[in-house]
């Protein structure tokens, strides 16, 4: 297991990394974290003739709270994200999917960048950004621009981000207080790909009421994806067993699995039922209006 | 011999001398070895299960700059013979595919090159031909006689085929009040060691001696296999195995045919080679246990006696058979009723070939097939009579007035307590208890389930068993078989300090630390002063065919070989010093480091004067004494002899006991499974480190966890292999791995020095069945029928899916 | 893995028979066909890059297009093999025409091996899936094409 030559390069600025990209394209690729690459390349099933080494960008590494938003460098590590005080206050989904990512020796070196470039269809941050409805800021040749949350996974390992561009920024919003959160995974075990993973926000009106509802899967489909008709049956109810059992059975009918050796597709499908209703559950809780 | 009581360093937490070494990086592997101008290799593999090799080009290959050579199996053809096998009619198996592949991973070429990195560049290059040819994967499938045949010269799949009878099974079964049936299927898997494969091999054209560095782990008749499969006389092939062997649970005794393949690169290419096995190569193509497939019968008696079992049972060694196999089928002979008082056995045994990949002892060595089968059963029989399963085992236990107990079929058990460790086993869980929560459990739906699994671990291999896979008309025409001898040589220099020289080859046990605390104990010194060397050096060390570490084996024969050979030293010690104090050796005490007259404490002489005496003034020794300080015992278990006439043999010579009492959850929407209370009783005789068994019991115990809920190396419908990473290849980690309750009592042996038995294998025997036991008391009122592994979450979900189906 | 699934094409069976059994139309549709190179009648070599992402393997590969029973049925017969490992795969195609829609079942049978099936279990079935998926839609989008360009 080891890599095919290639050629490495670690540039010191973002435009010296637009500048190899522009220039080589598919044949180059980001060496961020490296913890889905370096396999890939170990097993040689990729074989980029180009590593461009981006860890030495430290501009690209910092969390800051932006108005209502929370901003995060693509370099930033998972593991500095999860130890955040400042996201686990205003976004604690995002702390609590990404405690799920592999184990700590990963996340200490992962980015959240990373991450969601390499569009895993069971990653915790793809599927916990899916429901946060967040944007990423990507920079190319031509300057930069934001990538709009459904628009951004395409399908398995693949993003709309061009080969010239490298993604800088995420934005992910500033969770209101009484926000129901709630991520939750299925895997064989601790630190494994997700078998399913749900990622679940209820939004509430004073009331009591549930003013939207955002439930994204993940492992189930060729990228993460949101279980509309689930939450349209949640949206501006007072939510309660009934609803959150009917929720779980609509985004479990919107789950596309596959058999796989560990798990079958009958499974997968009665599991992403099971969890988004625990996931619910969990939400509901932690808006304090739950009975 | 200092009584137990006296023991001041046997049966202590001393801590392990090894630990330190290989936390700071400095172990001696074989990875660590650096010889000049050596070369790297790689193997390409056949991404096929079944097909003919049509063509091997490597011309683009051997143009690539760096690439040193290149050895096909045509070249392994020519420079070698098939391995030796212990079978009627052995497959061709070189260590390289010959003409065709039959399983996915099989070694197809190698190349040398100055880098591994450029030798796999060169693999890119080379264009093998294959034609596909239909594949067999099912074990009962593959002995069918349409099926497709994977070795012409044997014409069938089956390797090996007996019919063993033991007391009078028909008889038996006619005689029983119920008999109650099942068919098992235990699951292939292996161990995995951290360290993979490795091997460093060097051919001297002038002396025409191969030198060969490997972490082979034993038993050494491997060495005079591989001797005779490169054609060379023994003595020019030269095994060094170094210090430290990163965990071998038998898998490494599967590295014997790549030692050959890269000793022939080495020859061909007239340079030192260097191969370390990645972990993809191990996933494919190195070593698993087999998966079986048993049809088990009990015959049975109202009140809970079991009189007889008939089994069949179907173990698969994959593409080929090679030494130790059939090992697979016969080596738990002497246990195969456990910790039972069943007289009466009616086996057919085969042993069958398809396309997976090839097998060696793992971890348990067939007590794990076995067992599934017979706990399983065992519980099926309670719930057909309506007996607890706890009490249908202690009916039918072997009492503890009954040991030595000579089993039906020729095993001899040494020492046991059984009814004891259960006992203590089923009161630290509080059993009662959760038989009433289990029934609460049941009327709110949820599935609580106790498992129990009481088995015997047997330790120390007798080779004799490897010939029952003969009849014994077979038998009698050609060479007995028997023994389970090991080395140890012990000496003191002549400032008085001790060293011993060990050939137990330990791939993580402690032996080094264990060593030297039970020297001290019998030299009445301190362990932190005796070093221990555990190099296994074929030229200089005196070893013999069953030399290693395997099948538990040190706490027994190795044990008992270091007494015997410490003894000796003491006795010469003794002798020694009597005659330069001019009285007899028992009228003698040696007391803080003194010899001295009993009751008369200055007539004294000091063991570093002694030994300074054995060595500097040689001729004032006794008439006909060696000089110096040394003593070797090269030592078998008495009780290891040749299989009888009537096929009883016993096939290991300690055998220990060990059972689990686990209490499970199942979670109704997702069917994870929870531990509430896991109790694990042990009885491996005398304990000589309990921290060290510790470790050994929670690995054997996470290791049968594996088996039960994680592992696999799966294969599709086409041959394909579907877990060649760690990610699909599930070992549990810590997380998993609930809290247990070990425990111990010890019954020592009378067959060992010290009373020690093997330890490190037992979990893995029980833990298996235990877990699947419990799985299926959760799920009884379903009628669920539990008969594989591993059971995942998903299949245990279908399991109750289909059976409410059914009860609908 | 089983493959089976059908699509709906707007031609005439007869049209859509000729786009199914064109080399040339098949290799555009192939995700990364580079070439593709008749060997004998309904035989062809080709050159294949497929990947996703960061993970491409290069394949040299055989297709067959077999039993034709023209304007109805055939069968595809394919395979592959680079340093990831190999694809084979039989399929049957079925066309079932009325007026000016025709309907394109297909039923088969696909293999993989080597390396990428004994590590990307977890997706293998459905990033193929995915590819015959993308392969249909360029085949409707090249029959539009060539509806609009000729007759």
């Amino acid at each position: 297991m080891k890599p095919a030559a290639f050629d490495y390069i670690a540039p010191k600025t973002v435009e010296e990394v637009i500048s190899l990209l522009t220039t080589h394209e598919d044949e180059a690729k980001i060496l961020a974290g490296g913890q889905s690459l370096m396999p890939i390349m170990n097993f040689r099933l990729g074989r980029p003739g180009l590593l461009i080494d981006i860890n030495g960008l430290d501009e690209l590494d910092y969390i800051k709270q932006q108005d209502d938003h929370l901003l995060i460098g693509g370099l930033t590590r998972e593991r500095t994200v999860e130890r955040s005080p400042l996201v686990r206050d205003l976004c604690p989904l995002l702390s609590q999917a990404i405690s799920f990512v592999g184990h700590t020796a990963i996340r200490n070196r992962g980015t959240v960048g990373g991450s969601l470039v390499h569009a895993d269809p069971s990653g915790e941050i793809p599927t916990a950004f899916c429901a946060l409805d967040g944007r990423v800021k990507a920079v190319g040749p031509d300057g930069e621009r934001w990538i709009d949350p459904g628009e951004f996974f395409l399908t398995f390992l693949t993003t709309s981000l061009e080969p010239t561009e490298l993604l800088v920024e995420v934005k992910v919003p500033v969770l209101p207080q009484g926000t129901g959160w709630s991520f939750m995974e299925l895997s064989r075990r601790v630190g494994d790909f997700a078998i399913i993973g749900v990622a679940t926000l209820l939004f509430m009106n004073g009331d009591g009421t549930c003013r939207e509802a955002r439930i994204a899967l993940g492992g189930v489909a060729p990228t993460p994806f949101r279980a509309e008709e689930a939450e349209e049956v949640l949206a501006g109810q007072a939510i309660g067993e009934e609803l959150i059992s009917r929720a779980g059975e609509l985004a479990g009918e919107a789950a596309d699995a596959e058999d796989d050796y560990h798990a079958s597709a009958e499974y997968r499908q009665e599991m992403a039922k099971i969890m988004v209703s625990r996931s619910l559950r969990q939400a509901l809780a932690r808006t304090g209006k739950g009975n | 011999m200092p009584d137990p009581e006296a023991r001041r360093w046997v049966g202590k937490r001393y801590k392990r001398k090894e630990d330190l070494r290989l936390l700071i990086g400095e172990g001696k592997f074989v990875d660590d070895i650096q010889l000049p101008k050596m070369k790297h290799a790689a193997i390409i593999r056949s991404p096929y299960p079944h097909a003919l090799i049509k063509n091997i080009d490597t011309t683009q290959a051997e143009k690539l700059p760096g690439v040193r050579g290149i050895l096909t199996g045509q070249d392994v053809k020519e420079m070698s013979k098939p391995f030796p096998c212990g079978v009627p009619i052995p497959p061709k198996y070189y260590s390289c595919a010959v003409d065709k592949v039959r399983y996915v991973g099989e070694p197809v070429a190698v190349v040398v090159a100055d880098s591994r990195y450029i030798a796999e560049d060169a693999l890119d290059l080379i264009q093998v031909d294959y034609e596909p040819l239909p594949v067999v994967m099912d074990i009962e499938e593959a002995a069918e006689p349409d099926a497709p045949v994977l070795h012409d010269n044997i014409g069938s799949n089956i390797y090996s085929h007996r019919l063993m009878q033991y007391g009078e099974p028909a008889k038996a079964f006619e005689e029983a009040d119920l008999l109650v049936k099942g068919k098992f299927l235990f699951p292939k898997y292996g161990s995995t060691p951290i360290e993979t494969y490795a091997v460093v091999a060097s051919y001297n054209p002038v002396n025409q001696e191969f030198v060969i560095y490997n972490n082979y782990q034993g038993p050494f008749v491997n060495h005079s296999l591989v001797a005779l499969a490169l054609g060379i006389p023994e003595n020019k092939m030269r095994w060094i195995v170094p210090t430290d062997i990163g965990g071998g649970f038998g898998t490494k005794t599967g590295v014997f045919p790549y030692i050959a393949l890269i000793a022939l690169a080495s020859k061909k290419t007239g340079m030192t080679v260097k191969w370390i096995e990645d972990r993809r190569e191990h996933l494919l193509a190195s070593a698993t246990g087999t998966d079986r497939v048993t049809y088990m019968e009990a015959a049975v008696k109202r009140d809970g006696t079991i009189l007889a079992l008939k089994d069949k049972a179907m173990d698969n060694t994959g593409g080929y058979i090679r030494a130790p196999e059939p090992g697979c089928a016969y080596r738990s002979t002497g246990n195969h009723t456990g910790a039972y008082q069943i007289r009466h056995l009616d086996r057919e045994v085969m042993v069958v070939g398809t396309n997976k990949c090839l097998t060696s002892p793992n971890r348990g060595y067939t007590c794990q097939e076995l067992y599934f089968s017979v706990e399983r059963l065992v519980d099926m029989v309670a719930a057909q009579l309506g007996m607890d399963p706890a009490e249908i085992r202690f009916k039918n236990f072997i009492q503890p007035d009954q040991f030595p107990y000579t089993t039906a079929t020729g095993g001899i058990y040494d020492a046991g307590n059984y009814q004891k460790a259960f006992q203590k086993a089923l009161d630290i869980v509080d059993y009662p208890k959760w038989r009433q929560e289990q029934e609460k459990a049941r009327q709110q739906g949820r599935y609580i389930g106790i498992g129990i699994a009481t088995i015997v671990d047997p330790s120390v291999t007798n080779i004799a068993y490897v010939t029952t896979a003969l009849t014994p008309e077979q038998r009698a025409k050609g060479h007995p078989k028997s023994g389970s001898g090991e080395s140890m040589t012990i000496k003191m220099d002549p400032l008085g300090q001790v060293h011993v020289i060990a050939c137990t080859n330990p791939q993580g046990q402690g032996h080094e630390t264990v060593i030297s605390q039970i020297v001290a104990d019998e030299l009445g010194i301190d362990p932190d002063g005796i070093t221990v060397s555990n190099v296994v050096d074929t030229h200089d060390r005196v070893y013999t065919i069953t030399t290693g570490s395997y099948s538990s084996r040190f706490a027994s024969v190795g044990t008992n070989a270091l007494v015997n050979a410490t003894r000796k030293l003491k006795d010469k010690l003794f002798k020694i010093a009597a005659h330069l104090l001019e009285v007899s050796p028992d009228e003698l005490v040696l007391e803080n480091q003194k010899f001295h007259v009993k009751d008369q404490p200055e007539k004294s002489i000091a063991v570093r004067h002694v030994a300074g005496t054995a060595h500097w003034h040689q001729t004032a020794l006794p008439e006909g004494m060696d000089v110096g300080l040394f003593a070797s015992s090269l030592i078998t278990m008495p009780t290891s002899k040749p299989p009888d006439e009537l096929d009883r043999v016993d096939s290991s010579n300690t055998y220990g006991f060990c059972c689990e009492v686990i209490v499970v959850e199942i979670d109704p929407e997702t069917c994870e499974i929870k531990f509430h209370k896991w109790a694990s009783m042990h009885d491996s005789g005398t304990v000589l480190n309990p921290m060290i068994l510790e470790g050994q019991v929670m690995g054997s115990i996470t290791h049968g966890l594996g088996g039960a809920l994680y592992e696999e190396f799966a294969y599709d419908e086409n041959g394909q292999c579907l877990t060649a990473s760690f990610q699909d290849y599930l070992c549990p980690t810590s997380m998993e791995v609930p809290d247990i309750d070990i425990g111990h009592v010890e019954t020592p042996s009378p067959f060992t020095a010290l009373g020690s038995k093997g330890a490190g294998e037992a979990s893995c025997e029980s833990v298996p069945v235990a877990v699947a036991n419990a799985i299926a008391d959760a799920l009884a009122p379903l009628g669920v029928v539990i008969n594989e592994l591993p059971l995942t979450p998903s299949k245990i979900w279908h399991l109750i899916k289909e059976a409410k189906a059914k009860q609908a | 893995m089983q493959l089976k699934g059908k699509y709906e094409f707007n031609g005439t069976q007869q049209q859509v028979w000729d786009l199914f059994t064109n080399p040339e139309s098949l290799a555009q549709a192939m995700p990364g066909c580079q070439e593709l190179r008749e060997t004998g009648p309904g035989k062809y070599d080709a050159l294949m890059k497929i990947g996703i992402a960061a993970v491409k393997g290069t394949y040299t590969g055989k297709f067959e297009i077999a039993d034709p029973d023209p304007p109805n049925r055939y069968q595809l017969i394919g395979e592959g093999s680079g340093s990831p490992g190999f694809v084979k795969g039989t399929t049957d195609i079925q066309l079932t025409g009325s007026n000016d829609k025709t309907i394109v079942t297909y039923q088969g049978e696909v293999q993989v091996g080597g390396l990428i099936a004994g590590v990307g279990q977890r997706m293998i079935s459905g990033i193929a899936k995915m590819m015959l998926n993308q392969f249909f839609k360029k085949m409707k989008k090249e029959l539009k094409a060539s509806g609009s360009a000729g007759s």
